[in-house]
């Protein structure tokens, strides 16, 4: 292989690459953008059975908890009752995601969906967090957030955790 | 090149073919669940893993295109041989930090989860077939030079 066939081949390679990323990028730029600009994704390419309009909510780290605390935010545990009353996030709300048709109506009377919501569950390998953040938003819900690094991310942090029932 | 040589030469790049193509298409279907599992490797900031997840499958699905109608083979396998490098390394660093998480490698939404081991073992052996079906086509351009 000469120099020139080198050149050659890294330069189709290039071309390959960024030609699949605009291909890509034109498709979903709207998701993209949203994600960068910290709005809350919405996509039509992914129908759902509640909507044809797939929302992706507004991700949070660990540092901006206490701001968004501070001005009023609720945090939602999405896990099941019973690892909620093992050890949750002071001031969690208790909203499983398995239980969620059954709490939601009650739910939805005590709090204003203008309220910031932030959804935690059990750290980066655990989808209820996310699932429940998009059904918040399907049902109307203007500023959810999902805490990806869940109570495993706060306990380690040294963040006191609090035991007791829903 | 021996017949034996050209029939694995075309075995291999149908085999990757088939593998990329597959593996981008259906993570083009659920680009939103092919983001979250991204975010589980925790190792890129958050937004960037929706715009992996945006543009990889589409640079997959093209890498396994050309390798099917056997165009820039070379090309398509620097892609593909990049890409399986950067998968490596990303699991290796899910073991090393003792995460489960399932890999993402193909539909986000199958429920199958495949572990980091397993997908770390099956990127090394496409990452043989890669090397093989380079191999293979250097040797058949290097006789008829």
């Amino acid at each position: 292989m000469t120099v020139k066939d080198c050149r050659r081949v890294l330069l189709e390679t290039a071309v390959l690459v960024a030609v699949g990323s605009l291909i890509g990028l034109s498709l979903h730029y709207q998701m993209v953008i949203d994600a960068f600009s910290g709005d809350a994704t919405v996509s039509p390419d992914h129908p759902t059975s509640e909507t044809s309009w797939e929302a992706f909510p507004v991700p949070v780290v660990l540092q901006e908890i206490d701001t968004l605390l501070a001005e009023g935010a609720i945090l939602l545990d999405a896990r099941d009752s019973e690892l909620f009353s093992d050890g949750h996030l002071p001031g969690a709300v208790s909203l499983p995601l398995t239980t969620f048709e059954e709490e939601f109506t009650t739910f939805q009377k005590q709090v204003p969906k203008s309220h910031t919501l932030i959804v935690y569950c059990s750290g980066y390998g655990c989808p209820d967090s996310f699932d429940l953040a998009v059904k918040l938003i399907h049902r109307g819900f203007e500023d959810v957030r999902v805490f990806e690094g869940g109570l495993p991310q706060w306990r380690d942090s040294g963040r006191p955790v609090i035991q007791g029932r829903p | 090149m021996k017949h034996t040589e050209r029939i694995a030469y075309h075995l291999m790049r149908i085999v990757l073919a088939a593998t990329f193509l597959y593996a981008g298409f259906v993570k083009t279907s659920d680009v939103l669940g092919f983001a979250r599992q991204i975010a589980g490797y925790q190792l890129l900031p958050y937004a960037v893993n929706v715009l992996v997840a945006a543009t990889l499958p589409y640079v997959e699905c093209l890498a396994g295109a050309l390798l099917l109608f056997n165009l820039r083979v070379r090309s398509a396998l620097l892609v593909i041989g990049g890409l399986l490098l950067v998968f490596m390394a990303a699991l290796v660093s899910v073991l090393i930090r003792g995460l489960e998480i399932d890999c993402g490698c193909f539909n986000p939404g199958d429920g199958q989860g495949v572990s980091a081991a397993e997908a770390l073992w099956r990127d090394v052996a496409l990452m043989a077939v890669v090397v093989g079906t380079w191999w293979l086509r250097a040797r058949e351009f290097s006789r008829a030079r």
